[in-house]
């Protein structure tokens, strides 16, 4: 019951942006010079930045943008993290211990340094669509060590597990065992792990974004939306400047309400 | 990764907070004094080694000169000399000094220490900016018959010369101190690095008002280095700095708003932004597309789909002026105002596509051999209506079936892409002139310099209209007549009308906010802005 509501609500947001970008007349990249950071009219509902574009449109395509790439790339992260902390788990010790090792050289790494330089290594002619997917590939791609050390812990309990033990005395084979075992018992770990990422990721291209390195110009992202909140000769032109945080912020907490709720479970 | 980019996130937001509430770090007021803010430390105090804007900045602050440069009918003006002759073949200077000149320290002023000054510019091993002006600065002798006359001779005639003097600054001769002893208005006290700058009154200058007070008004200056716009504002608007030089469009018309007294457009400024091509044969591009960039039909198609108008209008909120010169339009003396005003058409920009053989499928533009047409424009991040003008050129350009990115890049990345890989495609950025003599614009006209942006450091003119170029700015270079100068300067700006090597955008307006206190400021749009008369200006009720 207490997940309902703000799975209830995210479903709405989702529903309501697509519904907003299906019959708006206007493009996201589309300016209307004649109405340069208009008010809220019925043409413009949340009117206009700074070059004429829709707010609403964009907005509710930062929010789709946002909410995909982020899922994607937490669902590949966990993927990984999954492959990697399994691998370890169920090698033996010093393959293990090494296994583990790198993960947390790969952990300390100067990683969003890093993410910087890989971002600004793409190709000055990269679409918009291009640099939108590269950033979250590369969220996914830096992302997996926490989680692998994580899923290292949990598999390692599983492996030394009663039910485990009587698998492989019945002679259940390999594919067996983590199709009827291992799976089952991983879940309530991974679906935290994937639920930790969706927010963390929002917020890491939210900070790529302000940094001028996240989704490219002219397809709308929170970061480059977020930028305008650092003008106060904005925020003293429209209220409708914070939009976008308002809406992150909404959100960041109901995706961090799903996660709470599956620890809790979990 | 994940605690990484927390961590990120919270230092990102404890820095903005610190930022935005951390108390200015700047000394109090002194009585008298007058306070602004300059947005980076000066890399040097030694006059002679000046080569950015806080340096030069602080050099004219406390630099005595021979001849100064009123900012407003762009004359030179006789300061520490009293008389100055030129020899009609142009290559004999004749410097009078007026007697009784003093240092900040007490010392006598004499020809010996002009001399020194002069050589020490003059010598490569300074490594002064300056001296490039000079032409051949090592042929340069200068003689002292007396205490207080100077003879310079040139190798050859120097249009202008006279504006050479105002950039060098007189020292004491073998005691070169920093600006701690100076014969100009201002003398350097204390400098607290990132912090603040303070000037103090020079007790032995030499200049009075018409009725007999000692020169400057102000006993000192206080420069916070400062580089947060909305403090600086902020700090404006309590009444702590009494002007800002260069205010944003933006914050324009937050002050206009809140202190509609305090702001001022002075027009456009001598300065230009512009978008060109990467035209340089060695540019790691594919061939088709360097032939794009060597099409001048095709730059002709770009201007003509460019609206300049509404880039001056939103970009900087209507305190921008149309721009299709390198001259600007506030420059009276040089501009060319029979060029001819592109008609801003899509139509016409098509056209002009499609003499070329380009075409269109859809929305996108092939060229001859089936390539679409895509590029990136390569801009500088951090300059707001610089990216609002790669946004809005962007949408222009995709009506005429143009796909163009826009890669905002930090300065070094940019400059190291322009200067030494020449890896672009295209670039949007700016160029400040400081001064309104063409001849200051040299380095950029000429095919053989490395500043040339679109094509640098050609062996030989790459095209004819490049060498008619090269010979029409040597030419206004070394023509002792002011006709035939303004014929040249005429011809050069006709030429790049119409090759559009750089496509002018607009010339930003002179923004800015001098408090309603501040007495004596006189409006100028050369630098350095509103205090080119500092020793007039002065707060209502301080000291005089």
């Amino acid at each position: 019951m207490k997940k309902r509501l703000p799975a209830a609500i995210l479903l709405l947001l989702v529903l309501g942006a697509a519904l907003v970008l299906r019959v708006t007349p206007y493009d996201y990249a589309f300016q209307d010079r004649d109405a340069i950071m208009a008010p809220a009219t019925a043409l413009h509902s949340s009117g206009t930045d700074e070059l004429g574009r829709d707010r609403t449109v964009r907005v509710a395509a930062a929010l789709l943008i946002g909410l995909a790439g982020a899922t994607a790339a937490a669902a590949i992260t966990t993927a990984i993290a999954a492959c990697f902390g399994l691998l370890a788990a169920f090698s033996p010790p010093s393959i293990a211990a090494m296994l583990m090792f790198l993960s947390d050289v790969f952990l300390s790494l100067p990683w969003f340094f890093l993410l910087m330089m890989a971002r600004s290594l793409l190709p000055l002619t990269a679409s918009p669509l291009v640099t939108a997917v590269v950033t979250f590939l590369v969220l996914a791609a830096l992302g997996w060590p926490a989680c692998a050390r994580a899923i290292y812990r949990g598999a390692t309990v599983l492996r030394s597990s009663e039910w485990m033990i009587q698998g492989y005395a019945c002679g259940l084979k390999n594919r067996q065992l983590i199709r009827l075992h291992l799976v089952p018992h991983l879940r309530p770990l991974l679906m935290p792990q994937f639920l930790i990422c969706v927010p963390a990721f929002i917020v890491a291209e939210a900070n790529l974004g302000a940094l001028g390195l996240g989704v490219g110009e002219p397809m709308p992202s929170w970061g480059a939306m977020l930028l305008e909140l650092d003008n106060s000769a904005l925020l003293a032109r429209s209220s409708w400047v914070y939009l976008p945080i308002a809406l992150l912020v909404v959100v960041l907490l109901i995706l961090e309400s799903f996660t709470a709720e599956v620890e809790t479970n979990a | 990764m994940l605690n990484c980019l927390r961590s990120s996130l919270a230092i990102a937001s404890l820095t903005a907070l610190l930022t935005i509430f951390a108390p200015c770090q700047s000394a109090p007021r002194l009585h008298g004094e007058l306070a602004w803010a300059i947005h980076y430390d000066p890399k040097t105090f030694d006059p002679a080694k000046v080569d950015e804007q806080a340096s030069e900045l602080v050099r004219y602050l406390t630099g005595g000169v021979l001849l100064r440069i009123n900012r407003q009918t762009q004359e030179p003006e006789p300061q520490l000399a009293e008389s100055f002759q030129v020899s009609p073949q142009g290559t004999l200077l004749v410097f009078r000094l007026r007697p009784g000149l003093r240092f900040s320290d007490g010392s006598a002023l004499t020809s010996a220490d002009v001399a020194w000054s002069l050589r020490r510019v003059l010598a490569p091993a300074t490594g002064a900016v300056v001296a490039d002006e000079f032409l051949l600065p090592t042929l340069v002798t200068v003689e002292t018959p007396d205490k207080l006359t100077v003879r310079i001779h040139l190798p050859k005639r120097i249009i202008g010369v006279g504006k050479i003097f105002d950039e060098i600054a007189i020292e004491p001769a073998n005691r070169p101190s920093e600006g701690r002893i100076t014969s100009g208005p201002f003398v350097v006290t204390d400098y607290k690095r990132g912090q603040y700058l303070r000037l103090n009154r020079n007790p032995y200058y030499w200049r009075r008002d018409a009725a007999g007070a000692q020169l400057p008004y102000a006993t000192s200056l206080r420069l916070d280095v400062l580089n947060n716009r909305e403090q600086e504002i902020s700090l404006f608007l309590r009444g702590e700095y009494d002007l800002i030089d260069g205010l944003s469009p933006d914050y324009f018309d937050v002050l206009a708003r809140r202190s509609p007294q305090s702001v001022r457009d002075l027009g456009a400024s001598l300065n230009t932004e512009q978008i060109w091509f990467n035209q340089a044969s060695v540019a790691p591009l594919p061939d088709f597309e360097k032939a794009w960039f060597q099409n001048r039909r095709f730059r002709v198609a770009v201007s003509e789909a460019l609206h300049r108008a509404d880039l001056a209008r939103i970009a900087y909120d209507g305190h921008a002026t149309p721009a299709f010169s390198f001259i600007s339009s506030a420059n009276k003396i040089w501009y060319n105002s029979k060029l001819k005003y592109p008609q801003e058409s899509t139509a016409e920009a098509n056209r002009f596509l499609a003499s070329s053989g380009f075409h269109r499928n859809g929305n996108q533009l092939y060229d001859s051999a089936g390539h679409p047409v895509k590029f990136s424009i390569v801009t500088n991040s951090g300059n707001a209506a610089r990216l609002k003008m790669a946004s809005m050129i962007q949408q222009d350009l995709a009506a005429i079936g143009m796909q163009v990115t826009i890669v905002p890049l930090d300065f070094p990345a940019l400059i190291e892409r322009l200067m030494h890989k020449q890896d672009y495609e295209a670039c949007l950025l700016g160029i400040s002139n400081a001064e309104p003599d063409p001849s200051s614009m040299m380095n950029m006209w000429l095919s053989s310099s490395p500043n040339h942006q679109w094509n640098p450091s050609e062996k030989i003119p790459a095209t004819e209209w490049e060498a008619e170029i090269d010979k029409q700015m040597q030419l206004q270079a070394s023509s002792p007549s002011q006709q035939a100068r303004k014929l040249a300067v005429d011809r050069v700006q006709q030429i790049v009308a119409d090759q559009l090597p750089f496509i002018y955008l607009v010339y930003p307006n002179v923004l800015q906010a001098i408090s309603p206190q501040l007495r004596g400021v006189q409006p100028a749009i050369l630098a350095p802005g509103p205090v080119w008369n500092i020793d007039y200006l002065r707060r209502q009720g301080g000291a005089r």
